[in-house]
């Protein structure tokens, strides 16, 4: 997990590789938020976002999340003794290999938006998909929820590995399922976390986040997960090098990529040199008949041969985990490191690590950064300053008012829409522009990219391209909240809600994409979380619209039950008596989360739901309430031992709640005071057991009390 | 149509509380909420309290109308001089209805007060008030 929170981890500064760019100070100002500051600006009384209220560096994350989630996706095309290289080292293949470090880039990168403005990003990073897997996996439109129906994804590729893709609630959900399972077992309420203490609260919520916005399943209505280049790579071993280079250009061209995939990605050619088995000399002169042929795309990447290496060697390092895996992959994973237990951890000697990780960073910020920033430049030239232009509005409305008069469901002339594949040919400008506005979300220009979702939202309504128009609403009302600057109270409800509320209409109604419909909302509800204040208010009622939608299964709504209740939380109130906090709210949200996770048999993820529950209710008089609390406490068999050391406020609400309990569990809270470690936990769970049962006589007493 | 009508006292404590069904269009004046349903009836109300908390400080008047919604449930809201909420459930829109009905409610609780055995937050056990809130709900909701 602990990759996973870039902003927890002091990155080892990267030796220079020939970008002189990052070299000015760059203080990151989110991994240094102020932990708990009680200034809260007085005009900002109730419905403005507090920019001071205490978060978590998990809080803090959420938005970083969104950002890495859409990066650019790279297609990686090699030769077959490239993959035998990889296959050597233990990786599947090439790309195998390559993706744990695509996934974050080491260092800065340096971008450059539409206004010439550089910005630093130290959490960038490019996903890594093998381009057959591409070609195979085209969406049909039809079954927006899952590909897995129309069995493509069975195709086996290669080495009769599957396809796999995002996109799918069920399998994300069964993997979140699968980790608490395991996790409930030990009797945790998050996941192993690597020694992480600080990824405790929300983490399976965030991996159930993450692994929804992981491998975007690839559609014609949005371009993220479109490649924006694909690396071609042979080895050193190929005999003749140039012609297989060659071979693979045009076996690349006529794969049966989808239609709406546009084929003009940027072509990265790589050189994978073999240390130990081939002369560097040789590879030098291929390597520069490459640079001259193909020009500045080229890289030479010297890895050493021979068989994968073990973590007992001298120079080995652990091959990262790979953090954006679709959860059918994580899945098909465990389930077969279940079946043999001896599936030893990757490993690549030091050398080898540094040269791909030089390599993909000097490949994102030498060729494919500039080429979507080029591309960002003409197409914005082109294709949306026409459509801006006078003329362009002229066009569409003329396009409006006269098609009207004519069918309008024929593919008349004047729409590019084709409404029989229901998705349009990537040299429209429609589909130009929708490649513009993702080119601009996934080099973080959020405002030239909601200028053109703007633009585009309108269209593709006229045209009634239904996903199209559902996709722009989305990215237009995330761009827009990405913005960050503005964002009234009056701008959320006027511009971003109905957005929100079309998108998601749209894909459910429209398309019946619960998939992408819940992503929206997930999303939507993060960034606006963090905003704090009112908007925290509206994520919760996304939040509740988003667990009203009846897309994902029974842990999944108790995911977003207890959500919910997260999003209340983190609104603060004003002056001694917190005034405007939502503390009741988010506690009665987490208590239906502690009730949801009872009827899936999650004791634990139940327990720790009561724990930040209870002390609103502990002390309540409102019979029924006290009632159901104590009915949830003996179900889940809930004893203040399990209390979250770290959460000061629980403790201290929880002992005021308890002056009247009996002696003896006072006794044992004072122990559970002095617990630090869960080692020493674990040796009181004897007492625990017995103090259970004193509990549940008393529960049960009560219950006879309210029941009379 | 059901209704829950509980006043909360300064702690958060209910001081009292009654459910009735309405007594217009026919209805006999008797709730119909389900077991499962009464608790989450005073959860609702309960963390309705958050939100008047808010909107208490930009209202000039005392009556709040709707200040809450959980599904197709509303609150509304009668905040009296003494920080005594009276909180009622319902789910249907009747601002003029309730607005009486709590007027009412309001003349009966000062009553209340004016009881020199009473003191403020102590529940409210009389079965006098209890009768005339019944009454007063059967004339307005």
């Amino acid at each position: 997990m602990s990759s996973a929170f870039p902003s927890l981890r002091t990155r080892p500064t990267l030796p220079a590789v020939g970008v002189s760019r990052a070299t000015s100070v760059y203080l990151r100002s989110s991994s240094i938020a102020p932990v708990h500051s009680s200034v809260t600006s007085l005009n900002s009384l109730f419905n403005q976002a507090s920019l001071s209220s205490p978060r978590s560096p998990e809080d803090e994350d959420c938005k970083g999340l969104v950002c890495r989630a859409f990066v650019p996706y790279v297609a990686v095309h090699v030769s077959d003794d490239t993959n035998e290289l990889a296959r050597e080292k233990g990786f599947v293949d090439f790309k195998d290999m390559l993706r744990p470090y695509g996934e974050s880039i080491q260092g800065r990168i340096t971008i450059r938006d539409s206004q010439g403005i550089s910005t630093m990003h130290d959490d960038y990073g490019v996903r890594f998909v093998s381009l057959t897997d591409v070609a195979g996996s085209g969406e049909k439109w039809e079954s927006g929820a899952s590909r897995a129906m129309n069995g493509s994804s069975e195709k086996a590729a290669g080495s009769g590995s599957r396809v796999f893709q995002g996109g799918s609630v069920e399998e994300v959900e069964d993997l979140v399922n699968l980790h608490m399972e395991r996790a409930e077992e030990l009797n945790e309420t998050s996941l192993p976390s690597d020694g992480d203490t600080t990824a405790f609260n929300q983490s399976f919520y965030m991996l159930y986040l993450r692994r929804i916005l992981s491998a975007l399943p690839l559609s014609p209505h949005e371009t993220f997960s479109h490649p924006v280049a694909c690396v071609i790579a042979i080895s050193s071993r190929n005999a003749n090098p140039i012609d297989s280079l060659r071979n693979l250009y045009n076996s690349g061209n006529h794969l049966p990529l989808p239609d709406y995939l546009s084929t003009d990605y940027l072509r990265y050619y790589v050189l994978v040199h073999d240390e130990d088995r081939d002369d560097i000399k040789k590879s030098t002169l291929l390597f520069d008949q490459m640079k001259k042929h193909f020009g500045l795309h080229c890289h030479l990447l010297r890895l050493r041969s021979g068989g994968a290496s073990v973590i007992s060697d001298d120079d080995a390092v652990v091959v990262p985990k790979s953090q954006w895996i679709s959860a059918a992959e994580e899945l098909h994973e465990i389930r077969s490191r279940d079946y043999d237990d001896e599936q030893p951890t990757t490993c690549l000697p030091d050398s080898d690590a540094t040269g791909i990780q030089t390599m993909v960073r000097e490949m994102t910020q030498v060729s494919v950064i500039p080429f979507m920033e080029r591309c960002i430049a003409t197409w914005n030239d082109q294709v949306a300053s026409r459509r801006r232009g006078i003329s362009g509005r002229f066009l569409s409305m003329s396009k409006r008012y006269f098609s009207a008069s004519s069918s309008r469901n024929s593919t008349s002339s004047s729409s590019n829409y084709d409404a029989l594949n229901q998705s349009y040919p990537p040299s429209s400008p429609e589909a130009q522009m929708r490649k513009l506005a993702d080119y601009a979300f996934m080099v973080r220009d959020w405002r030239l990219a909601h200028s053109i979702y703007e633009l585009l939202r309108t269209d593709f309504n006229n045209d009634k391209a239904w996903k199209y128009h559902a996709g722009a609403q989305e990215m237009a009302a995330i761009s827009l909240i990405l913005t960050g600057t503005g964002l009234t109270s009056k701008v959320r409800a006027d511009t971003i809600a109905p957005m929100l509320d079309l998108s998601c209409y749209s894909y459910l109604s429209r398309c019946s994409a619960t998939y992408h419909a819940l992503r929206c909302l997930l999303v939507a509800v993060e960034l606006l979380r963090i905003r704090g204040g009112g908007a925290a208010d509206e994520a919760a009622t996304w939040a509740i619209r988003a667990r009203d939608m009846n897309a994902q299964g029974t842990i999944g709504h108790a995911l977003i039950t207890e959500r919910v209740g997260a999003c209340y939380t983190i609104r603060e109130g004003i002056g001694s008596g917190a005034w405007g906090a939502r503390k009741r709210k988010a506690a009665m949200w987490k208590m239906l989360a502690a009730g949801e996770w009872l009827e899936v048999a999650k004791l634990a993820q139940s327990r720790r739901c009561l724990d930040t529950a209870l002390p609103m209710y502990e002390s309540s008089r409102f019979l029924h309430v006290h009632g159901f609390m104590e009915h949830l406490k003996q179900q889940a068999g809930y004893t203040p031992l399990l209390v979250d050391l770290q959460d000061g406020r629980g403790r201290r609400g929880r002992e005021k709640g308890e002056e009247d309990d009996s002696d003896e569990e006072e006794g044992v809270e004072i122990q559970s005071e002095t617990l630090h470690t869960g080692l020493k936990r674990k040796s009181l769970i004897v007492g625990r057991e017995v103090d259970r049962e004193v509990e549940n006589e008393a529960g049960s007493g009560l219950d006879r009390f309210v029941d009379s | 149509m059901s209704f829950y009508f509980a006043i909360v006292g300064t702690k958060d404590n209910p001081i009292y509380e009654a459910e009735f069904g309405t007594s217009k269009q026919g209805g006999d004046g008797v709730a119909r909420f389900r077991e499962e349903q009464r608790s989450m009836n005073q959860f609702i109300v309960h963390s309705s309290l958050d939100i008047v908390e808010e909107v208490q400080w930009a209202t000039p008047t005392m009556y709040m109308k709707c200040v809450d919604k959980f599904n197709n449930l509303q609150v509304s809201c009668f905040l009296t001089a003494g920080n005594i909420k009276f909180l009622l459930l319902h789910d249907q829109k009747a601002d003029d209805a309730i607005r009486q009905f709590f007027t009412d409610v309001y003349d009966l609780y000062t009553k209340t007060l004016m009881n020199p055995f009473y003191e403020v937050d102590m529940r409210i056990t009389s079965g006098v008030f209890d009768g005339k809130v019944k009454q007063a709900a059967k004339k307005y909701l």
